[in-house]
């Protein structure tokens, strides 16, 4: 069994169909990324995932129980950890609350001590900024900071929204070291990227997704030679 | 003038004490105005509530006789316990009822609904008390009614003294207990972390795992609570209320949080004695200051109303806040 | 519980057009129309003082501007009702008359505040202070209080100017109150809609204030007592002061202003207010001039509000500050809430509806209550407030577009300012939906 299933999953923004019928997996263990051109619908389908958008149709399972009906804040006691679009910082917060944010779902006591260890070991950079304001975060630093953040809920399974947009090339490389890295570690990882080229280069597997419908899948090493993917999302002939 | 300035202290005193009020009042409006970027135009009925239900534990002790007997900080402790437990869960019930359907519709349907819950409360209560007590105007049963002087100080050669009833120190000191009890509840607890995260971006709150209902319904609560504390200190302090204390003290109260800067705790207390100290200054000096022409305590509801305009005209964002749009 | 909130849930969201269409079939609307119109004259003219007649006769009014028969019929019909029938059974009973000025002052307010409220999305919350101006510049001069601080008149008009100052005022009440609402206008416009509805809240206040204690350093305003007696218009000699005359000049006011309304709403200016309303920035975009066109709408209104407050002050023969509380504002606000935010008709019926419950069936129903013997404390002339904060809540949460929406846009109110801010790069509101 999946750990995470889609069948069928259709969503709406009032008259707007974004998800037309989406069916995807994602196995234990693995890194999964979902690729496609602006407005797909990629984010949607993450959103629908963690709860925050309310399927109209379709079911979403995860380890087997259905999660398409909870609140986002059920979904995140189960075990998605949804880092969002555009990083999501919390400004007004400390680099140190947002990252006890992440720990909310957790109730071991020294769970958010240890956690905020952990992901000052992974990124020594929050160290030093532990007691700014999230909002005077760079880019890059806000990136980690909600990398870390969604991690201190140990997750289940790990969705990113592209989490190298807007960064520098040296930056993007050192996120998708980490990606690899965490996964090495055992995260279960559903990277939704537009640097395609990157994303089928970490993943097992991946789904090219085409205004709300999966248009291609398969092994990433397949849907990277895949001509019409070259074409469409990798800017080769 | 010397004449003036020799009243200056005691009109301070009396400022800060509405002030302190205020500022308790505001807190509510603007902790709710931090999550939700709304008005919550019924807190100040809220507020009258916790004032009749302080009214009615003093009349019962005072029908008990434990008003005289037993310590006056227990009558106070009880008086004000009851009055912030019924007004906090008045302010749970208002939100789910009358606000709750309304989230994410646009910014004035919650608040004419509001608008509405205010009205009705305020007849409620009015409609209650006339049923009750016969009358809806009602004389608070004493407590805290004696007068501490100080001095007289020999000052430019005259005796000055001050002062202070009991009720204006009660009502500073609870006041600031509560003001540093809530800072400190917002800022260090993970509640009060999860209030602020929600205020700031709802959805990624909810990614978090923090339940964006609860944390809600938990500010009206907390909002409604220090309402209905400040309702009971204002029935202690000047001992007579009727159902209509809450509207005009609600408006001012609103204007303290906004000129502190909307959305800002400490803000809203800097703002609310402020307000106090400007209305009491106001209230004493017009009539000198125009040789009786104005007279000032018939104008001193206006103050209020022209430091709102003023703030939103010219400093929108208040003495502490940011610019108008953001959030806490 | 949840039985009534269904109940309440079904009877408000019957559609408004179905009764339309019961009227509209060619042969049978002409039928029931005349008979709509003779039953109810009858019912009217049989039972004068009957809150029910009343009610019956401005629903025949209400069925005829939906029939679907010949326009010139329908005027017919409406004139017979509103210029025959009315005004004969106020002969009849005086109160009716009475009844029929104050609905018509608050429609006409209701159409003044939708044009601030509905069409142009602004929340007014002081709208009565502009009725005040109104009411007080005419006051003022209509009886002995000008002669209080003014010598002239001391000594050539101790009484008042006389019955011809009426339309010598009107002019000036509407320039008056409109002025007051550019004053308070300019500073508010820019202001997020919240704050502008507590701004003119305390501009309400302030107004009353103003009122209660401008009777020193000299007295202007009459004081808290206020002003009285006021002296009643002529007009070619007539007195216009008895509620069977003053009956038409409402009745003239009421339908001018409607008229203005519906020409305000289908001029440049309404489209304007429109375009803005459904999309702020794609009509800045295309050059609609916002604070102009808003402010324009807000002074607008305001002058309406004045007007009638001049028709206030000789109906009631005395004003005081009492009189312009923001219960009264409230009251208004419910009744263009209730009617239909930006719907003319709606409006007018929501005015009437209320109307008739404050000054009709409330009273009916406490001097019912105290034939009863039941104690005062359920008298019901005093439950406005809480009937208006019902009013704002229940249609607020099952129908916010009110009992007879606009038909031009759905979405009235949702248009009135854009939805809560979404937090940049997704759907903050959409959590848990
Ligand atoms: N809040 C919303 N309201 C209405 N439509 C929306 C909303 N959010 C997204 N959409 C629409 O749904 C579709 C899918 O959007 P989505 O954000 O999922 O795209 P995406 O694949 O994540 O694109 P990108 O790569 O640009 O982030 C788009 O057509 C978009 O316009
Ligand atoms: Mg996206």
């Amino acid at each position: 069994m999946a750990l995470l299933e889609l069948e069928n999953v259709q969503t709406s923004y009032g008259a707007i169909r974004a998800l037309k019928g989406i069916s995807l997996t994602v196995e234990q263990g693995e890194i999964v990324t979902l690729i496609g051109s602006n407005g797909a619908g990629k984010s949607t389908t993450l959103k629908t995932i963690s709860g925050l958008l309310r399927p109209s149709a379709g079911e979403i399972r995860l380890g087997g129980q259905r999660i398409d009906q909870l609140p986002p804040h059920r979904v995140t006691e189960l075990g998605i950890g949804h880092v969002p679009e555009g990083r999501r910082i919390f400004p007004r917060l400390t680099v140190a609350e947002n990252l006890e944010m992440g720990a909310y779902t957790l109730s071991e006591k020294n769970a958010v001590a240890d956690g905020i260890e952990r992901s000052f070991k992974l990124f020594p950079r929050l160290r030093e900024r532990a007691k700014q304001l999230g909002g005077t975060l760079s880019g890059g630093e806000q990136q980690m900071l909600a990398m870390a953040r969604t991690l201190m809920m140990k997750p289940k399974i790990l969705m990113m929204d592209e989490p190298s947009m807007g960064l520098a090339p040296i930056l993007v490389e050192q996120i998708f070291e980490i990606i690899a890295q965490l996964n090495q570690t055992g995260v279960t990882i559903l990277l939704v990227e537009q640097n395609a080229l990157k994303a089928l280069d970490v993943a097992h597997r991946g789904y090219v997704i085409q205004t709300g419908e999966i248009a291609l899948d398969g092994p990433a090493a397949a849907l990277r030679a895949d001509p019409s993917v070259r074409l469409a999302y990798l800017g080769e002939i | 003038m010397e004449e003036g300035l020799r009243i200056l202290p005691q009109i301070l005193i009396s400022g800060l004490v509405i002030g302190f009020l205020y500022a308790v009042v505001a807190l509510g409006y603007t902790m709710v105005y931090g999550v939700l970027e709304f008005i919550n135009f019924a807190h100040s009925e809220i507020f009258m509530f916790g004032a009749f239900i302080g009214f009615e534990v003093l009349m019962f002790l005072q029908k008990t006789s434990l008003l005289t007997t037993l310590p006056m900080v227990i009558s106070l402790i009880l008086t004000m316990l009851a009055a912030m437990i019924f007004s906090g869960a008045l302010g749970w019930t208002v939100e789910r009822l009358a606000y709750r359907p309304l989230r994410g519709a646009p910014r004035l349907v919650p608040l004419i609904s509001a608008i509405g819950v205010s009205f009705f409360l305020q007849d409620a209560a009015r409609i209650i008390w006339e049923a009750l007590r016969g009358n809806w105007q009602l004389a608070v049963p004493p407590l805290y009614t004696g007068v501490l002087t100080m001095g007289p100080w020999q000052v430019a050669g005259a005796p000055l003294q001050l002062q202070v009833p009991y009720g204006a120190i009660v009502i500073m000191v609870s006041g600031l207990i509560m003001m540093f009890s809530l800072i400190w509840f917002v800022n260090k607890t993970k509640v009060g972390k999860a209030m602020r995260a929600v205020a700031q971006d709802r959805s990624t709150a909810a990614l978090m795992g923090v339940n964006v209902d609860r944390i809600i319904s938990t500010t009206f609560v907390i909002g409604g609570a220090l309402g209905g504390a400040a309702g009971s200190l204002f029935a202690i302090r000047y001992t007579s209320i009727t159902p209509y204390i809450g509207f005009i003290l609600g408006v001012k109260a609103f204007t303290a949080a906004v000129f502190g800067g909307i959305g800002n705790l400490a803000g809203a207390v800097i703002g609310g004695l402020l307000l106090g100290i400007f209305e009491a200054l106001g209230t004493a000096y017009l009539g000198p200051l125009t040789h009786g022409a104005l007279k000032g305590p018939e104008y001193k509801d206006i103050f209020a109303f022209l430091i709102l305009i003023l703030v939103l005209v010219f400093k929108p964002a208040g003495l502490l806040g940011r610019t108008v749009g953001e959030k806490v | 519980m949840n039985a009534i909130k269904k109940g309440l849930k079904s009877a408000l969201s019957w559609p408004a057009h179905r009764f339309a269409q019961l009227l509209t079939a060619e042969r049978t609307a002409l039928v029931t129309a005349l008979l709509v119109t003779v039953l109810a004259s009858a019912y009217q003219v049989a039972a004068p003082a009957s809150g029910l007649a009343i009610l019956c006769t401005l629903g025949a009014a209400l069925a005829l501007s939906y029939a679907g028969i010949k326009p010139w019929l329908r005027v017919v019909l409406m004139t017979f009702l509103l210029l025959g029938v009315l005004p004969y059974a106020g002969t009849l009973n005086p109160g009716v008359s009475s009844l029929m000025i104050q609905m018509f002052i608050y429609i006409a307010l209701a159409l003044g505040l939708n044009l601030v409220v509905g069409f142009a999305g602004l929340l007014d919350l002081g709208y009565i202070a502009f009725f005040a101006g109104g009411a007080y510049v005419y006051s003022i001069f209509a009886s002995s209080q000008a002669a209080k601080f003014l010598p002239w008149f001391a000594a050539n008009a101790p009484q008042g100017l006389g019955g011809w100052w009426f339309w010598a005022a009107l002019p000036l009440a509407l320039l008056v109150a409109a002025f007051m609402g550019i004053a308070l206008g300019l500073p508010v416009m820019r202001m997020r809609g919240d704050y502008l509805a507590i701004v003119t809240l305390g501009f309400g206040e302030v107004i009353q204030v103003i009122a209660r204690n401008l009777d020193t350093p000299i007295n202007i305003t009459g004081g808290a007592p206020g002003i009285a007696p006021i002296q009643a218009p002529t007009l070619f000699g007539m007195d216009m002061g008895q509620p069977t005359s003053l009956y038409y000049i409402g009745l003239v006011f009421v339908v001018l202003t409607a008229i203005a309304m519906y020409r305000i709403e289908h001029s440049r200016v309404g489209r304007a207010l429109a375009a803005m309303r459904e999309d702020d920035i794609a009509a800045r975009a295309m050059g609609v001039p916002l604070v102009k066109m808003k402010l324009l709408a807000f002074a607008t209104g305001a002058s309406f509000s004045g007007g009638m407050g001049m028709l206030f002050a000789v109906k009631q023969h005395f004003i005081n500050p009492d009189t312009f509380g923001f219960m009264e504002s409230i009251g208004i606000l419910a009744m263009i809430i209730l009617g239909g935010l930006g719907s003319i008709r709606g409006v007018i019926v929501g005015a009437a509806a209320v109307t008739l419950l404050r000054f009709q069936f409330l009273p009916d129903l406490s001097a019912l209550s105290a034939n009863w013997g039941l104690p005062s404390a359920i008298d019901l002339t005093k439950y406005q407030p809480l009937i208006f904060g019902l009013i704002l809540i229940v249609m607020m949460i099952y129908r916010q577009d009110g009992l007879i929406p606009a038909t031009r846009r759905k979405e009235n109110i949702a248009a009135l300012e854009g939805p809560l801010p979404v937090p940049a790069g997704g759907t903050g509101t959409s959590v848990a939906k």
